[in-house]
């Protein structure tokens, strides 16, 4: 694997190969002040701004086994290294899943999956990746090894510390072994697909899916750039005229299902969608190939969050910050959760336009409380970082979270410059 | 600094109506759920807003006087227990349900929020507050996220901290931050995720911000009889291993039985060795076949019977008994010691036998009633404080069974907390390094440690060691509150 992050090479590649070399690599690297970027499988090194240092390169591939798995319990123990792929086929063979489902999953590991916060579209059905999330062992900056959690279904014991984890992008420390609950495979999963001409349509359908009888596990809208970035999809669209394309995905019994699939083809057909396919077969990788909307690409790529009541708003404002600069932006968002990505080209947009562009769309989303991160900042030429903001305006509570990093990375060597504390 | 300054410091931050200190007033407050201990506060607020919280904690530590926030006082790890004396918080006052939004299905919440109240409230917009405590009816809100606490339908809903989005939160120095977000992902370390099951620990709670859960389509409630409680046991980790997650999975054996049907009529047989709780709900067609599933699963593991609650005034029937169950056993002894361990579910059949003979050494009467589904065992170990030695003995049985569950890979506490009850246990659990990363987190929110000192882990007390020989003393010379 290449180690390159923002054109930079590491001085030094370390491959720890148990959680107690791991934490002895962080004690040397903090006593030494040499700075580090924790590795899974580099899917999402895009996250983050560039390293103020990068000494060395902890490649996490040494610790990719699964350390207990009783199908019994419904619960499974990896180390961090360990593809989400691989953890999903060690569950498949007992029925079972971990209901995640974000891009690239077999090069993606759960370490690096749980520590830059990755979402999916099956979080409308089954809640996020911190929800199935049991314990974890992580080492933190400073070498000690320390486990929170437990690996029983429900725990109160000590502080929910392994929350602290998910999303902080290895600052606090480097996740070595997760513990996870995980679900029985539904019998039966289906997805329709319906277009659109107006942008309001397919909201009302969402809004009218999430009403009983309707338990959608997931729902998209995807405009017509993102629809031909995904060729999975082309067999369902006959032409391309300004679709705003609806993906619903429901689980159960085969009866549950069906009965959901017909009356949600009865509201969008009233609402006046053009075309519906229904996927008769098996709909993974379908689902798959929407995911893959959110992998790196030579574009950059925006999360963007709003709440749930401002949706409509929400994709407004995407759509107005690009339109005036007559950019042809890709986008889905996840309905029912609050979340969009977009994709910007920036091929031949110079740096300082861009700039501008994310903050008008922040300004924008700072009004109804919403946010931007850029999820991906290709290694474009001509692209300075430093005029980017990747995260925005820090939360309020930004010096509580400096404390707790001070607390167990005291030197700053773990990721430094990347995050936002 | 005396008790008068301090007294004398509060009325004027907050008003003199809002504080009390005369002794009639203050032992209200010296207990919790449990009968651990009891102490007496050296006086009580009851702030109206979060700004009067924050007046009253920065007037209080900023005279080094600890603090003790409280909800309900329902706890049942001495959580609420002002060991150390202080200033105890009630937050009885603040008990308005704000707003609630069905679009984006969520509710703003003041803390003394009775549980149940809050579904009440949403109940016209079809939905309600999916953590369900047997307490439900008067712990609030934010004691619920306080102990991230459970319930029988967490199986499937998931516990307290899956349903709390941001929380506003008053911290040692009487500054106000707010937590969390409704909006998913927002940047930042998920600061909420430690404050929720932090036990008063980290801040108090003031205001929070909570997901509402849709009502099911269809719901069905089963009662199915055993005559041996190894069956039971087996039967419900079958059910887990057959990959059926019900929307509650619930245990109740021995004596108990007999003692919920005498005080409640919930229907329960009598003469049963255990019976299960199971209760489904979805749409109609998921439901006809997971109640196949489920039957099939019953039969083979040996069930006596499965009725099958015919409307909806039998399930509150079977749910009323199930509620009421702690009480229902004081007819067998007046006070309990319950125990909360969990293990793995497919441990459940020989931890639950291994508690029932743990009980029997200590010669102790034993119900267990639990949260089967979760494998969160919940002995209940009865006792009569007026003889002498049987609580010591309640509570010696009651580490024996969690170290029983700690070797079954399972944990020392699943809802109740930790509190003054168990933090010298954690180091069953957890070595030096995993307790000094939770101090550390305690330290960021709470440098001086006037939080609620001493609850959860046990840190930098003057007294602590003495604490539970005072507790003893206490309890005993005063006779304990169920
Ligand atoms: C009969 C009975 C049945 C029970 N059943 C269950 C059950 O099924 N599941 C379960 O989980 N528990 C159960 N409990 C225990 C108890 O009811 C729960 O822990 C409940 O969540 C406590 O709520 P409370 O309002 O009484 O909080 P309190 O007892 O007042 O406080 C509990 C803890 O939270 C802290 N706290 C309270 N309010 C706040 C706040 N606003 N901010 C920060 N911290 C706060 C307190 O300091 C304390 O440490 C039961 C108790 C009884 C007596």
């Amino acid at each position: 694997m290449d180690f390159t992050l923002y054109s930079q090479p590491p001085a030094r590649v370390i491959t720890p190969a148990t959680a107690e070399d791991l934490a002895d690599c962080l004690r040397e690297a903090s006593a030494a002040g040499s700075s580090v970027v924790p590795w899974g499988g580099g899917t999402r090194q895009g996250l983050g701004g560039p390293p103020t240092r990068y000494d060395l390169a902890l490649s996490m591939s040494g610790l990719s086994r699964v350390v207990e798995y009783t199908p019994a319990d419904l619960v499974i123990s990896v180390e961090a290294g360990a593809t989400l792929g691989m953890v999903q086929e060690t569950l498949a063979p007992h029925g079972q899943w971990l209901p995640w489902d974000p891009p690239l999953p077999r090069r993606a590991t759960v370490g690096g999956l749980l520590a830059s916060g990755a979402g999916g579209m099956l979080r409308l059905g089954y809640g996020s990746p911190r929800d199935w999330t049991l314990g974890m062992r992580v080492a933190l900056g400073d070498g000690r090894l320390v486990k929170s959690g437990s690996r029983v279904v429900k725990n109160v014991a000590g502080y929910d510390s392994h929350k602290l984890h998910i999303g902080a992008l290895g600052t606090l420390g480097v996740i070595a072994e997760a513990t996870f609950k995980v679900a029985p495979i539904p019998p039966r999963r289906q997805t329709l697909i319906a277009a659109f001409t107006t942008t309001k349509a397919p909201l009302e359908a969402i809004a009218q899916l999430r009403q009983p009888p309707f338990h959608p596990i997931s729902m998209v809208i995807l405009n017509d750039e993102a629809e031909r970035a995904i060729p999975a999809l082309h067999p369902f669209l006959r032409d391309h005229s300004h679709y705003l394309m609806v993906a619903v995905r429901f689980a159960g019994t085969a009866g549950a299902v069906a009965r959901q699939i017909r009356a949600a083809v009865a509201h969008c057909v009233e609402l006046g969608s053009r075309v519906i396919e229904l996927n008769e077969l098996d709909d993974a990788p379908i689902w798959e190939a929407i995911a893959d909307f959110v992998q790196p690409t030579g574009d950059l790529m925006l999360r963007v969050g709003a709440p749930l009541g401002q949706q409509y708003e929400m994709i407004r404002l995407l759509e107005m910050t690009t339109r005036a600069r007559g950019w042809a932006t890709a986008r889905m968002v996840i309905a029912g959760v609050g979340l969009a990505y977009a994709r910007w080209p920036i091929a031949g947009v110079p740096a300082a336009a861009l700039a501008a562009a994310l903050a008008e769309l922040r300004a924008g989303l700072a009004t109804i409380g919403g946010y931007v991160v850029i999820e991906e900042l290709p290694a474009a030429p001509g692209i300075d970082r430093d005029v980017l903001d990747v995260w925005g305006a820090p939360p309020e509570t930004l010096a509580l979270m400096r404390s707790l990093r001070a607390a167990w990375d005291p030197a700053g060597v773990l990721n430094p410059g990347r995050y936002l504390v | 600094m005396t008790r008068e300054t301090l007294i004398a410091a509060l009325q004027s931050a907050i008003g003199p109506t809002c504080v009390l200190h005369r002794p009639e007033e203050l032992m209200l407050y010296e207990y919790d759920g449990s009968s651990l201990d009891q102490a007496l506060p050296d006086v009580v607020v009851v702030p109206g807003s979060t700004a009067e919280v924050a007046a009253a904690v920065r007037a209080a530590t900023g005279m080094g006087v600890p603090v003790v926030v409280r909800g309900a006082g329902t706890g049942l790890a001495g959580g609420t227990v002002p060991d150390r004396g202080g200033m105890v918080v009630s937050l009885a006052r603040l008990n308005r349900v704000l707003s609630i939004d069905p679009a984006s299905r969520t509710a703003v919440v003041q803390p003394g929020v009775v549980n149940t109240e809050l579904s009440v409230a949403a109940a016209p917009y079809g939905m309600h507050f999916a953590p369900d405590p047997s307490s439900q009816r008067s712990s609030t809100v934010g004691g619920n996220a306080g102990s991230n606490a459970g319930g029988p339908h967490c199986l499937k809903y998931g516990v307290t901290t899956n349903h709390v989005l941001a929380a506003t939160v008053v911290l040692a120095d009487g500054s106000v931050v707010r937590l969390g977000s409704t909006v998913p992902d927002a940047p930042g370390y998920d600061l909420l995720g430690a404050v929720v099951g932090s036990e008063g620990t980290l801040g108090i709670i003031t205001e929070l911000t909570v997901r509402l859960t849709r009502n099911a389509e269809d719901v069905r409630t089963f009662l199915v009889i055993f005559d041996e409680m190894d069956a039971a046991g087996a039967c419900v980790s079958a059910i887990i291993a057959a990959g059926i997650i019900p929307a509650a999975l619930e245990m109740m054996s021995g004596e108990g039985i007999a003692a919920i049907e005498a005080s409640v009529h919930a229907g329960y047989p009598p003469d049963a060795r255990a019976v299960l709780l199971i209760e489904i709900d979805g749409l109609r067609e998921d439901l006809a076949d997971e109640a196949r599933r489920i039957a099939e699963v019953c039969t083979a593991s040996g069930a006596r019977e499965l009725r099958t609650a015919a409307d909806s005034a039998q399930r509150e029937r079977l749910w009323a008994g199930r509620k009421g169950a702690l009480a229902a056993c004081a007819r067998i002894a007046p006070h309990y010691h319950i125990v909360d361990g969990v293990v793995p579910r497919s441990r459940l059949p020989e931890v639950l036998r291994y508690s029932e003979e743990v009980a029997a050494r200590y010669d102790l009467k034993v119900v267990n009633i639990f949260h089967a589904g979760d494998g969160n065992l919940h002995p209940l170990l009865l006792f009569n404080l007026r003889v002498p030695g049987t609580r010591e003995r309640a509570v010696a049985a009651g580490e024996e069974i969690l170290r029983a569950c700690v070797a079954a890979g399972g944990t020392i506490s699943g809802e109740h907390g930790i509190g003054l009850e168990k933090r010298d246990y954690m180091s069953w659990l957890f070595s030096e390094d995993d307790l000094s990363a939770f101090a550390d987190i305690r330290a960021v929110f709470d440098p001086t440690e006037m939080m609620n000192p001493g609850k959860l882990l046990r840190t930098g007390a003057p007294s602590a060691d003495q604490a539970p020989t005072q507790a003893f003393r206490r309890t005993t010379e005063r006779g304990a509150w169920i």
